[in-house]
């Protein structure tokens, strides 16, 4: 059918071949089986020497045949081979028009991944392989020189080049030879060269990207460019980290900044900005674990920002800029036109001192509050404005206010024939600063200048009508130096109530702060806890840990700790100092702070004691420290004076707290009982209240024997209170007995006798040990 | 910044549905017009073509200001179609007759795709506005399903792409309410729709390239041209859209090796404002055809040398152009261009 359509082409006018063609085209759009008969049915009708409508129906053809989807890659194998020969002719014909050009590197692109996968099977067609090898050169030599839409299938062109000649991570879609690449080329063949293929692709990529820094605002270019990067950049990740640098060093915005603004310039920059944006959103979604990612965010983040300072800037300008402009000239006439400056004579009546300058007559200048402004507003347009007066208008405008000045003393005196020089400059030329310039500042400066404006208020006379009407007309001349009321005076118990406020303060964080890493039991607590105690950082970190800590030390040496740095260097002189000062204060007798902060961190144990006994013992360890350096204090220092000590008073409460709830489950008791850093026998005492309940008895006696076993130095003490609790509580007995006869061997035996003979209780004989 | 979708409009017009129907929507529209100078100059072509329309059922009095939508509440979808025909060929020539005899001339004509969310509105509009206009086209939605307004803004009627059809669509609704879909367009849309192809396509499902000449068959409007399936500028109706279709020709890695010019036209989701877009488009449509006809004419060896006359540029150097004249022309509608790869 085609087929005889072309051996009559001569015969044919244009129109009806192109009409057969179509013909042709439809059948295979049809059935796709006839593809490869109907191209090679063509080819020679689109040759070089036909006329160029056919050309480019032709080449089009060729293109839509090569790039269609619903042929596979063997079938187009085929075509490609057929077509290369004619491809190279229209390529390399002189002169060739742009539509054929274009359609024929599209082709061209098409074909090279195809032909590529048939030359590493078929390496015996060295010719086909020497037309795509001439196809290609023709293409890239012609590249720079190109129009512009030959230009961008030459970028086609050699994407999929590149595309082929590069190791991939299969991860593109497999098909229309998307999936060719160096992997299928073996390393050993007799046309293609791996190594010289991937330099070539290497090269090829180097030159595309090349377009982001030369051509950068040539948006047509860099579209093309950015839109076919993306299966490069995913699944070549030999070029990836290329096209990544190249797309981030790339400033898709230059081309606002470097001209006006025109409409096709907004139409451009948008392109090149949103390409860009969208290049590298779908690399970041498809890939957010990309070492490159953050850098990408990074840049995504800048070009937003710049864009939103652009286009806001650009909406601020326009105006200035093109349709608008005229009108802003009219204005600016119209300023100049006013520039005559005349200078009314006041009228009569109380005048304010802003009116006295004011040289205006424009209503709205005049209603305008300038203290609105903000400060650096108001200094900058201040600058800006003296920088672009003229000089003689200055001087005029200076004169005017001062012959306006002049004219009100003169009325003044008329008035009140006395101290007329005086009541001027009460009320008007205060600062020295010049006049032009004090419309707009004089509430600026007067902090600086505040010692000056007093002294002239106090110059003036107490009572002259000019100020009266000063005070009635503004609130500008009556701005006298503003004085904070003082404090009310801070009695003792206002300075307790404050310091309990303080010390509360210091509490609110912690419902806030975040736990430190395993402050529940386990590994990580254990870990840890052999760094921390005494000699640990309190605020290493902003955590609920650290916190406790400085609240305990707090606590525990907000008064004492101040002086006690020192102590090691120079003890006896910062002792005395200390308690001179103590006393000389005269502390009242309410709680200071640190008994304040002591007393929350007691509730603050209490409301969850059994996870926060960490903190209690940390918090009794900070305490008997304290009581220790306080202890060596008075022991060093002559004057041998009082100190109060806490640690005791303060695990008294704790242990008497926790015994009223501890339950037999409540083993952190035991654990209490071992970390704390001292215990008396006060303490343990309290422990015999548990043996009344007999489910606490297991409890009370276990710690006590976890004590014996575990410290030493206060076994004997540990074992009298077992003793004590075998005397006194029945139930107990047993258990008690057991452990005494262990530790204690005789003890019960004497007891048992002495209780038969009524003799007097072992306490005598316990407190002596 | 998602434009209100044709739910929330929805939902605007049918609080005005307890009110006397008619008097609060031309209310409603006279305003827009009085505030909206643009939307104003097209609503006079809008109108001309409507009183010249012969309607049976016979427009309501106040056509002068009805736009589109309300005609398409004609009360029945045949006399609706009929409307449509007729007058859309006259607006046609009246909007882009110069254009138009110089395509026929060289009868060279671009092939257009229309994308929109649901494949429904906007790009059904411009869909069949660029077909009367003689262009091949195609349309496809961009959202993963088909969404159209149901009786609560929580109650969207919901349908699959491909896989369902405008007129299996336009029955259910109609038996579902036919009083609801009629008054708030759904009905005169889908029956617009289902004479224009046969149903909601989804972009990402498109195989680009497979010959649609099925769709010749089918009489779908706008296939003729369009055999080959690939299209040489895609309208976008929302940035949205443009973001996906820009967003999947990457993903898709331009096995095709076919440049082609994705434009975006943001246009709210709503009847009327799918008109006015629809208008647009077509005015964008002739324009680039226009630029790209001139390039054709320009037969003749590939000036390698060539001179920077605006004119001698290429069809591709001149879109960006032709795109800000043309945003020019319609300041309320922003546009976003590039240039990317099947």
């Amino acid at each position: 059918m085609a087929a005889d359509g072309t051996s009559s082409s001569s015969a044919l006018s244009v129109a009806e071949q192109l009409e057969q063609l179509n013909a042709a085209r439809k059948l295979v759009l049809e059935n796709s089986t006839y593809y490869a008969q109907i191209v090679k049915g063509v080819l020679p009708i689109i040759g070089p020497q036909a006329p160029v409508e056919l050309r480019r129906w032709g080449a089009e053809f060729l293109a839509e045949s090569l790039a269609t989807p619903v042929l596979s890659m063997g079938e187009k194998e085929g075509i490609a081979v057929t077509v290369l020969e004619t491809l190279r002719h229209l390529i390399e014909a002189p002169n060739e028009d742009t539509i054929v050009l274009k359609a024929c590197i599209a082709a061209a692109a098409s074909a090279y991944p195809v032909v590529v996968r048939w030359i590493i099977n078929n390496a015996w067609n060295k010719e086909s392989w020497e037309n795509m090898t001439a196809i290609k050169s023709r293409i890239l030599r012609i590249w720079d020189g190109a129009p512009a839409p030959v230009k961008i299938c030459c970028i086609k062109f050699a994407q999929r080049v590149v595309l082929a000649q590069t190791a991939s991570n299969g991860m593109e879609q497999k098909h229309n030879g998307l999936d060719v690449s160096l992997n299928m080329i073996p390393e050993v063949h007799s046309c293609l060269d791996r190594r010289q293929l991937e330099a070539e692709a290497i090269g090829l990529l180097d030159r595309t990207l090349g377009i982001l820094q030369d051509s950068s605002s040539d948006a047509l270019l860099v579209d093309a460019t950015l839109n076919c990067l993306s299966i490069l950049a995913r699944t070549r990740p030999n070029t990836t980290n290329r096209i990544l640098n190249a797309v981030l060093n790339f400033n898709p915005l230059r081309l606002a900044t470097s001209g006006p603004m025109t409409p096709k310039t907004k139409v451009l920059v948008r392109s090149l900005e949103k390409t860009t944006r969208m290049f590298l959103a779908h690399l970041l979604r498809r890939e957010p674990n990309h070492p490159m990612a953050g850098r990408i965010q990074q840049y995504l983040e800048k070009l937003m920002r710049q864009r939103a300072e652009l286009y806001d800037e650009a909406n601020r300008k326009r105006p200035a800029d093109h349709a608008l402009a005229a009108a802003a000239d009219a204005k600016r006439q119209k300023m100049d036109g006013a520039v005559p400056l005349t200078i009314p004579p006041l009228g009569p009546g109380p005048h304010s001192l802003a009116k006295i300058f004011t040289l205006t007559d424009n209503l709205g200048l005049q209603g305008f509050d300038v203290t609105q402004l903000p400060a650096e507003l108001a200094a900058k347009i201040a600058v800006r404005t003296l920088e672009n007066t003229d000089q003689r208008i200055l001087d005029f405008a200076v004169n005017g206010v001062r012959d306006r000045l002049a004219a009100l003393s003169t009325a003044v005196t008329a008035v009140l024939s006395g101290e007329p020089s005086a009541v001027l400059n009460a009320a008007t030329a205060p600062l020295g600063v010049d006049e032009d310039d004090d419309d707009y500042e004089p509430d600026l400066t007067p902090a600086e200048d505040t010692e000056q404006i007093l002294n002239k208020l106090d110059n003036a006379p107490p009572e002259e009508p000019v100020s009266h009407a000063l005070d009635a007309g503004t609130t500008l001349a009556t701005l006298g130096p503003f004085k904070l009321p003082p404090p009310p005076a801070l009695d003792p118990d206002t300075a307790a109530q404050l310091s309990q406020a303080a010390a509360s303060r210091v509490f609110a964080p912690l419902a806030s702060l975040k736990d430190s890493v395993g402050s529940g039991a386990g590994g990580a607590a254990a870990v840890r806890r052999p760094k921390a105690g005494i000699n640990r950082l309190a605020a290493a970190s902003f955590d609920r840990d650290s916190w406790l800590t400085v609240i305990t030390r707090l606590a525990t040496r907000s008064t004492a700790a101040l002086d006690d740095e020192d102590y090691e260097n120079d003890g006896e002189t910062r002792i005395k100092t200390e308690e001179g000062a103590t006393t000389a204060l005269g502390r009242p007798p309410g709680p200071s702070l640190g008994d304040a902060i002591r007393e929350m961190l007691y509730n603050y144990v209490l409301e969850d004691w059994r996870r926060r006994i960490d903190v209690a013992v940390a918090w009794l360890c900070e305490e008997w420290y304290c009581d220790q350096l306080a202890k060596r204090r008075r022991r060093s220092s002559s004057s041998g004076g009082e100190v109060v000590l806490h640690y005791e008073k303060w695990a008294l409460r704790i242990v008497d707290s926790l015994l009223s709830y501890v339950t037999a489950q409540d083993k952190v008791l035991t654990r209490f009982l071992a970390e704390i850093p001292e215990l008396n026998r006060a303490m343990l005492s309290r422990l015999k209240g548990l043996c009344a309940d007999p489910t606490t008895v297991q409890l009370a006696l276990t710690s006590l024997l976890y004590l014996v076993m575990m410290r030493p130095p206060v076994k004997e003490m540990a074992l009298d209170v077992v003793g004590e609790i075998w005397t006194e509580y029945e139930d107990a007995r047993p258990l008690a007995a057991k452990y005494l006869v262990k530790w204690r061997p005789g003890f019960i035996e004497s007891q048992t006798r002495a209780l038969e003979s009524g003799a007097p209780p072992a306490n005598t004989m316990a407190v002596e040990t | 910044m998602p434009a209100p979708s044709l739910l929330e409009s929805f939902h605007s017009t049918q609080q005005n549905f307890d009110t006397p129907f008619e008097t609060s929507r031309l209310l409603q529209h006279s305003e827009q017009v009085n505030t909206a100078p643009a939307i104003a100059i097209h609503n006079e072509d809008i109108a001309s073509w409507l009183s010249v329309s012969p309607s049976p059922g016979g427009p309501p009095p106040h056509s002068s200001i009805i736009l589109n939508e309300t005609a398409y509440s004609a009360r029945d979808p045949s006399t609706f179609h009929s409307t449509m025909a007729s007058t859309d060929g006259s607006a046609g020539s009246s909007a882009a007759a110069p254009q138009i005899e110089q395509n026929s001339a060289s009868g060279f004509k671009l092939k257009f795709c229309t994308v929109c969310a649901s494949n429904q509105n906007r790009s059904m509009e411009g869909h069949l506005r660029l077909a009367q206009a003689n262009y091949p086209v195609i349309s496809f939605g961009t959202g993963s399903l088909v969404r159209l307004p149901g009786p609560t803004q929580s109650q969207p009627n919901v349908y699959k792409f491909n896989q369902t059809s405008y007129d299996s669509i336009y029955r259910e609704l109609e038996a579902k309410d036919p009083r609801l879909y009629q008054a708030n367009g759904l009905l005169n849309m889908l029956g617009r729709n289902r004479a224009i192809k046969w149903g909601p396509e989804r972009w990402q499902d498109w195989q680009i390239g497979a010959p649609r000449v099925k769709q010749l068959d089918q009489k779908d409007q706008g296939a003729a041209g369009m055999e080959a399936g690939v299209p040489d500028i895609v309208i976008t109706c929302e940035e949205r859209c443009w973001d996906a279709v820009v967003d999947d020709l990457m993903h898709r890695g331009a096995p095709l090796n076919r440049p082609v010019h994705v434009i975006n036209i943001d246009i709210r989701d709503n009847h009327r404002d799918a008109s006015i877009g629809g208008s647009a488009i077509v005015d964008l449509a002739d324009s680039l055809n226009k630029v790209a006809v001139e390039e054709r004419e320009r037969v003749g060896p590939a000036v390698f040398d060539a001179g920077g006359a605006a004119s001698r540029a290429s069809f591709d150097e001149r879109v960006p152009e032709v795109v800000s004249e043309w945003q020019e022309r319609w300041p309320d509608l922003p546009a976003t261009w590039t240039l990317a790869w099947f």
